[in-house]
């Protein structure tokens, strides 16, 4: 029982801890990065060749189609982010030392958004020159959106990733538990890249933006009380 | 073949009195479809839990 | 009791039903305004209102379950997620029909419609979820905390759908009951319901007599079985 474990050091301690490992395991190899970096691209490649070459139609859709490399990508990531911990059971490992596993979940779930969100930034200008669209309203509210979009598939990508990546068939399983859960975060977050890339007359960014954050106070919340149920043996 | 949506679209047009308050004429097909493939996903289901019965009484153990 | 519910219970559960579906399809008069169509509110509206029950309980059980963890909470947990999943397909499925003759297309992205596919999607993962484990215990928890994810979801997704939507009227239909209308409603929603329990207490049944038949089965590896000292590890009640 977790509330019976001795907690020498703090949430805050075991979290930077945890995730300056996953970061320096990730810097040493760069493996995941690359991975979902091609895929990503390739994805919006795909987009362009699914619909022929119709620059107006790739404009107007440019937003929902940057959110699906990301969220296709993510998956990815998402599903390596714990494989990471399988190999040699360090899972074990990180369990056993007196570490909070809610301090697992906050250096997993804050080591995806910093990569997806490093995805996104450079996915950007790929966007940009594929699909002929510029930023209209400010790289400001751009670089908001991809943040929240990044943290609000993270906090329940993560979630999802510990329970897949012990089940069987678990590249399956993690994009069916996780897509219907983030549609609300998927559709609010390409909704205001649209609205970045095309003008915003109506100032609905605002509402968009709000939302993506209401998504993500839930989640990681909610990741954060119950992630210490899945991971006890 | 005539479909129930021009079947009712013709009915709408011969009564011009009829046309302003759209009441919609006819659609029993759309009614028996919708209570046949009910009755046969409830009479499947519980084909399924007939089919699915716990062998042994649940009570054996302990 | 045991007698009734096997038999009692689902006779009664067809006969209520069938007075019900006698009352909408031939005694209450047609609809002001869809006409004969309307008479499929008989089967789809209370077949989402029984998916509903069953998707509530699951989400209490599930709760229950991280609260204080016992195999009959497990047990209806997969019944009413399993019996909410068939309730509601065939829910939407006659939504959509009805759908065809009212709005003129089967399906459109208007927020209930929209939520019920998302729900159906997020239980199917579930049950997926829930075939892809094969350790009980750690399968009766993780399916309880995407049980709670998937069912907070809901709402979040609704209103979203909402506001992606909001260039769109919603569609209502029209409240014009009369009171034959409600009657024969109340009665085949009854009968809906009846059968349903009848369902969740076979399946709960069966999914129980599931659970103990695995935790009574002796673990493969003969060093599991020495440090469980015992066939029957579980810390589970």
């Amino acid at each position: 029982m977790s509330t019976s474990r001795p907690r020498p050091i703090g949430l805050l301690t075991a979290t930077l801890a945890l995730l300056r490992k996953d970061l320096l395991i990730e810097w040493r190899t760069r493996a995941r990065l690359n991975a979902i970096i091609f895929f990503a691209l390739a994805t919006l490649l795909m987009f362009s060749f699914a619909l022929g070459p119709d620059t107006k139609l790739l404009e107007k859709n440019a937003g929902g189609y940057f959110w699906l490399a990301i969220l296709f990508a993510s998956v990815l990531a998402l599903g390596e982010s714990f494989r990471v911990e399988s190999e040699n059971a360090c899972m074990d490992g990180i369990r056993l030392a007196p570490a909070d596993a809610r301090a697992i979940f906050l250096s997993k779930a804050l080591g995806n958004t910093l990569l997806l969100t490093a995805l996104g930034v450079l996915l950007v200008p790929v966007m940009v020159a594929l699909y002929g669209v510029r930023i209209v309203t400010s790289v400001v509210d751009l670089g908001l959106i991809l943040l929240l979009g990044s943290l609000a598939l993270s906090a329940p990508g993560t979630v999802y990733a510990a329970i897949s990546s012990n089940a069987r068939a678990r590249d399956v399983l993690l994009p069916l538990l996780l897509f219907p859960l983030v549609i609300p975060a998927l559709l609010s977050a390409a909704k205001a890249t649209t609205l970045v890339l095309q003008g915003d007359p109506m100032r609905q960014f605002d509402s968009w933006a709000g939302l993506l954050g209401g998504f993500n106070l839930i989640y990681w919340g909610v990741g954060f009380l119950l992630f210490p149920r899945i991971i006890e043996d | 073949m005539m479909t129930l949506s021009t079947q009712m679209l013709w009915i709408l047009a011969a009564t011009p009195g009829q046309v302003g308050s759209g009441r919609i004429v006819g659609g029993w097909g759309y009614v028996w479809a919708c209570y046949g493939i009910t009755v046969a996903m409830l009479v499947l289901y519980a084909v399924s839990l007939w089919v699915r019965r716990p062998k042994a009484p649940t009570d054996a153990k302990e | 009791m045991g007698k009734f519910i096997k038999w009692g219970l689902p006779a009664l559960a067809l006969v209520v039903l069938a007075a019900g579906w006698w009352l909408g399809l031939v005694w209450a008069p047609p609809d002001r305004e869809m006409g004969d169509v309307q008479r499929i509110m008989y089967v789809h509206v209370p077949l989402q209102w029984v998916a509903m029950v069953a998707m509530a309980i699951n989400f209490v059980v599930a709760i229950s379950y991280l609260m204080k963890a016992s195999w009959k909470l497990d047990a209806a947990a997969e019944a009413s997620a399993e019996i909410g999943l068939v309730l509601g397909t065939a829910g939407m499925i006659t939504g959509a029909i009805w759908g065809r003759p009212t709005w003129g297309v089967y399906w459109s992205w208007d927020p209930r419609l929209t939520s019920q596919a998302i729900m159906l999607v997020t239980y199917t993962g579930y049950l997926v979820l829930r075939r892809f484990v094969e350790d009980p215990e750690k399968r009766a928890t993780w399916s309880s905390v995407v049980a709670i994810i998937g069912a907070i979801n809901l709402p979040i997704v609704w209103f979203s759908v909402r506001w992606w939507r909001s260039l769109h009227q919603v569609q209502s239909t029209p409240k014009t009951v009369d009171p034959e209308m409600t009657l024969a409603l109340r009665v085949s929603a009854f009968g809906m319901l009846f059968l349903t329990i009848w369902f969740l207490v076979q399946r709960y049944r069966q999914a129980l007599a599931e659970r103990q038949a695995e935790v009574a089965l002796p673990d493969a590896l003969p060093s599991d079985l020495a440090a469980a000292g015992g066939a029957n590890s579980s810390r589970v009640a």
